[in-house]
């Protein structure tokens, strides 16, 4: 065993020599950096040996180190491993920081009809006259309260041994909780009292980046607690593949594991806040992504992942919670979305429940953008779905200076068109230490129309302005001088950055035409777009057109619903019907593949440009654009 | 041709001048107007063959041994190699490719504008000038080719959607037209076309190179890239209703050609080109660019006897 001993929180861990610096800072309780899921590819787990004996092949990663760093001995963490005893130390920069997490709730007039009730009762103590048994007197005494009929309540084992102890210990006087689970009634609790005031449940978001629960009071219908964390699952791997592949490689358990402690983190923040006990959790919704709710339940999520692409299991689930581990009232009941495929998961049918398309006669759009995104195109009659690859870039990744929405990250930007001169702002309003999704969005849209790069994304080398200059390999323009940043290095933007970001949004948006060339429908067919997913809530819709992320329509249509996954898991956990209409949603979504679409390529690279090869599809931009070269000439 | 020669198309090909005559501020012996057409060449009323270019260069250690050995101690002077191509040859345009400035850190400039001029009074042909290829030198390369053919109506190549500015530029300030390759894509072809028309380049002065693969070596790709590009501009794409330029230079580097006997390996070098240039000839293409001088007379047979409703014969 060696000893590496983290800076400069002087965390320690004992590891086996061989192992990689990586693997001690997870086991080290650090939740690292690692875009790529620890295959050296993504450079962001930069670390400096202060001392001791590692190997590591720096030749072959020098593009991810400048020189400075070099000097210092910086090396990647997934790739250096350990040959003594070490002090590391890990820059700020290559840890998972405080993130801009959504959690606003929407105000949404949903009926309370919750599928777990309490019923409180007080009950005649039994006589020679009346013997009738402790179960019996029980049930009816639901039933007289209003509670589902007595023969149509199954008692759980465990809860049938308490029940003449409590009876008789509480004077008979208890309350009884009947949830609605799939089997029909179930007396999932017994306590002594009035109690029946103290009946929560959890609607939470899975997400694979962050969980988002928000905890209801069931009685009152309202919201006592929101809270948020970082799946812990990132440690393993940012993206769904690098997970299942960590899966395939080291067993399920761990990534298990790791998905209940993020929840229940995210359920105890949420009680403690509220100041509720977690045993009056009687119920908690999940929305995750087809692999995440794999995870979450123990099945193994493998045969997603590779052709021909088969999830275990598409339905709605119910099942106990407290049998995954996830601390609430041991009868607590888990309600797991159904997914509809491989890609569109049980938070896309949550995204749909959300923005309530399902329910409208007019064409609507959701678009979940993440590194992967998600499109659902449809009405109540109809409805295509798609999935695909928008690459790390539109999140901050595949970019020089891109970033999460941690603090410090600049999240918009205008550019003053005659002087190139930025203005941005950042998340806590600290120096910028790099942009945001939302941020690059508003800096192409910028660049573009202040006419800096061209349509297909090259910048105009040939302006004379000190923002504007050849880079080490790329040209590139200056969002940040050195002097103004939190990093002391200039933020800049890149030629090839540019070209990341164009072939995400063409992916994007040559999705969005796939399916709607599907359907038979045009731009002018569609009566709202909704942008889901937490970086769906700071997009800039008037810059996600000019830039052709999606199909050119009326600005005031288009509707940022956040967290759309939360806000569907809370409908569905307040109202139990809604549950119903989501395995028919599931059912009735026709998935295209795009890959196995043959337009679809072409599509993408007409996509490809700014803001599309045809103009005539985005008529205000075109406007736009003419206004503002006569503006230049 | 037997074929109902029925399309829905009502758009015209966009004309460009290669080439100034005297009484159009030039010194060539002839200019020509290509493009205007409203079908596939050989379906037209009056059928337009293509023009054929022979490709030609100023430094040709790295020009294929085929082509050197058959033409000879010619090819140390790209003035005399001209002159032969117009004379012998029987070529119809000139194009030349500046491989002199493709070597590290170029910079004898006023050498480029010498052998412009010296090829420019060497033939009475309109000229295609190939540039360095490398961004860093290509505006003065340009500007130097632009200079020296100023009044000619030179067609300079190549303009691609990472470089387009130098060759735009120097087309511009002197009047020239350029060719504006894409690789293999109708889209991409289209954007270039439409980046360079954001820059101000008049759209009668572009040719469009879809790229050319060899016959057997993915020319399908071009043929049908082709294809697509032709009809959406008969069918009213202004973005894409201009003239085509093919080169098929890999002709001369295939297996067939490389492995073939010594006795047999120009009539290889010559069947590949001929074939390749026959079939981006029928796909639309309005000037085909050869590097053997026998490629030029078969092209030209070939193409008379399918303007003439003639079944070609081929090679021999």
């Amino acid at each position: 065993m060696r000893t590496v001993t983290f800076l400069p929180s002087y965390r320690k861990i004992d590891i086996e020599r061989g192992k990689t610096i990586l693997d001690a800072a997870q086991n080290a309780g650090l939740n690292m950096n690692v875009v790529c899921g620890g295959q050296g590819k993504c450079g962001k787990c930069i670390v400096y040996i202060q001392s001791g004996k590692t190997e590591f092949d720096r030749q072959k990663y020098l593009r991810f180190f400048t020189e400075e760093e070099l000097a210092k001995g910086a090396c990647l963490a997934c790739q250096t491993t350990v040959q003594g005893d070490l002090q590391v130390f890990i820059p700020e920069s290559s840890l998972i920081q405080e993130q801009k997490i959504l959690i606003e709730h929407r105000d949404q007039k949903i009926d309370l009809r919750p599928s777990v009730r309490k019923f409180y009762v007080e009950l005649q103590p039994p006589t020679l006259a009346d013997p009738s048994p402790d179960l019996t007197r029980l049930l009816w005494g639901i039933q007289k309260n209003g509670g589902p009929a007595a023969e149509k309540i199954y008692v759980p084992l465990e809860v049938m041994r308490e029940i003449p102890a409590i009876l008789r210990h509480s004077d008979w006087k208890v309350t009884g909780t009947v949830g609605l689970v799939p089997g029909g009634y179930r007396l999932i609790d017994l306590q002594e009292n009035d109690t029946a005031k103290r009946v929560y449940g959890a609607a939470v978001d899975l997400g694979s980046t962050t969980i988002v629960a928000y905890l209801w009071d069931l009685v009152e219908g309202k919201v006592v607690g929101v809270a948020s964390n970082y799946n812990r699952q990132i440690s393993c791997g940012e993206d769904i593949l690098a997970r299942v592949n960590y899966a395939r490689k080291n067993g399920l358990v761990k990534l298990q594991s790791l998905a209940i402690e993020s929840v229940n983190t995210a359920l105890t923040t949420a009680s403690d806040n509220a100041g509720i006990d977690r045993e009056d959790i009687y119920e908690v919704v999940v929305a995750g992504n087809t692999v995440m709710t794999h995870m979450l339940l123990g099945i193994d999520p493998a045969y997603i992942i590779a052709e021909p692409y088969v999830p275990v299991v598409q339905r709605a689930l119910s099942v106990a919670a407290s049998r995954i581990g996830i601390a609430c009232n041991r009868n607590c009941g888990l309600f797991a979305f159904p997914a509809v495929s491989d890609f569109i998961g049980g938070d896309i049918i949550a995204d749909i429940l959300a923005c309530g398309m399902a329910g409208q006669e007019g064409v609507s759009l959701l678009i979940d953008i993440g590194t992967n995104f998600e499109v659902v195109l449809g009405n109540r009659e109809w409805m295509f779905s798609c999935a695909g690859a928008a690459g790390p870039a539109l999140e901050g990744g595949e970019v020089l200076f891109g970033m999460r929405a941690n603090p410090g990250a600049i999240e918009k930007i205008v550019i003053d068109p005659e002087t190139l001169i930025p203005s941005y702002s950042t998340i806590n309003n600290l120096k910028p230490r790099g942009i945001t999704g939302s941020g690059l969005i508003d800096l192409l849209a910028e660049l573009f129309a202040a006419c800096i790069i061209d349509r297909n994304g090259r910048i105009d080398t040939g302006i004379g302005n000190p923002r504007i200059r050849i880079g080490a390999h790329f040209p590139e323009y200056v969002v940040a001088w050195a002097k103004d940043t939190d990093i002391n290095k200039d933020v800049v933007i890149t030629e090839n950055d540019i070209k990341n970001l164009i072939m995400s949004k063409a992916s994007v948006h040559a999705a969005c035409v796939t399916l709607m060339k599907e359907a038979d429908v045009t731009r002018h067919d569609i009566t709202a777009i909704y942008f889901a997913g937490a970086f769906g809530n700071y997009i800039n819709k008037k810059n996600a057109t000019i830039i052709g992320l999606i199909p050119e329509i009326n600005p005031d249509q288009i509707r940022n619903i956040g967290n759309g996954a939360v806000t569907g898991a809370n409908i569905a956990l307040i109202n139990r019907r809604e549950r119903k209409t989501l395995d028919e949603i599931a059912n009735r979504m026709a998935y295209i593949e795009l890959n196995a679409e043959p337009s679809f390529m072409d599509e993408y690279t007409m996509s490809s440009f700014l803001p599309h090869t045809d103009l005539t599809l985005f008529p205000m931009v075109q406007k736009m654009l003419d206004a503002c070269r006569i503006k230049r000439v | 041709m037997g074929l109902p020669a029925m399309f829905d198309w009502n758009s015209v090909i966009r004309e460009v001048v290669i080439g100034a005559t005297k009484s159009d501020g030039g010194t060539r012996a002839v200019s020509y107007r290509i493009g205007g057409g409203t079908t596939l060449p050989f379906l037209e009323k009056t059928p337009k063959p293509p023009l054929i270019a022979f490709e030609l260069c100023d430094s040709p250690q790295y020009w294929s041994p085929i082509i050197t050995n058959y033409c000879g101690d010619v090819v140390n002077s790209p003035a005399e190699w001209a002159k032969t191509a117009g004379s012998a040859y029987g070529a119809d345009i000139i194009r030349l490719y500046l491989t002199s400035t493709r070597q590290r850190n170029y910079s004898d400039f006023e050498a480029v504008k010498r052998t412009v001029e010296l090829v420019l009074d060497a033939t009475g042909l309109p000229l295609i000038i190939e540039g360095s290829n490398e961004p860093k030198i290509d505006s003065e390369v340009f500007l130097k080719c632009g200079e020296a053919g100023q009044g000619e109506r030179l067609l300079l190549g190549t303009a691609e959607a990472s470089r387009y500015r130098s060759i735009a530029a120097a087309a511009l300030a002197y009047n020239h037209s350029l060719i504006a390759q894409s690789p293999i894509d109708i889209n991409l072809a289209k954007q270039l076309n439409i980046l360079l028309k954001e820059i101000g380049v008049p759209q009668d002065h572009i040719v469009i190179d879809p790229y050319t693969g060899t016959l057997g070596y993915g020319f399908e790709y071009s043929y049908s890239a082709m294809e697509r590009i032709r009809f959406s501009a008969l069918k009213g794409d202004t973005d894409l209703a201009m003239p085509m330029i093919c080169s098929a230079v890999d002709s001369l580097s295939v297996k067939e050609v490389r492995d073939a006997e010594p006795g047999t390996r120009d009539t290889m070098a010559v069947a590949w080109e001929f074939y390749t240039g026959i079939a981006a000839a029928a796909a639309g293409a309005e000037i085909i660019c050869v590097r053997h001088p026998d490629s030029i007379g078969k092209l030209k047979e070939a193409f008379r006897s399918l303007a003439h409703s003639k079944v070609p014969t081929g090679g021999d």
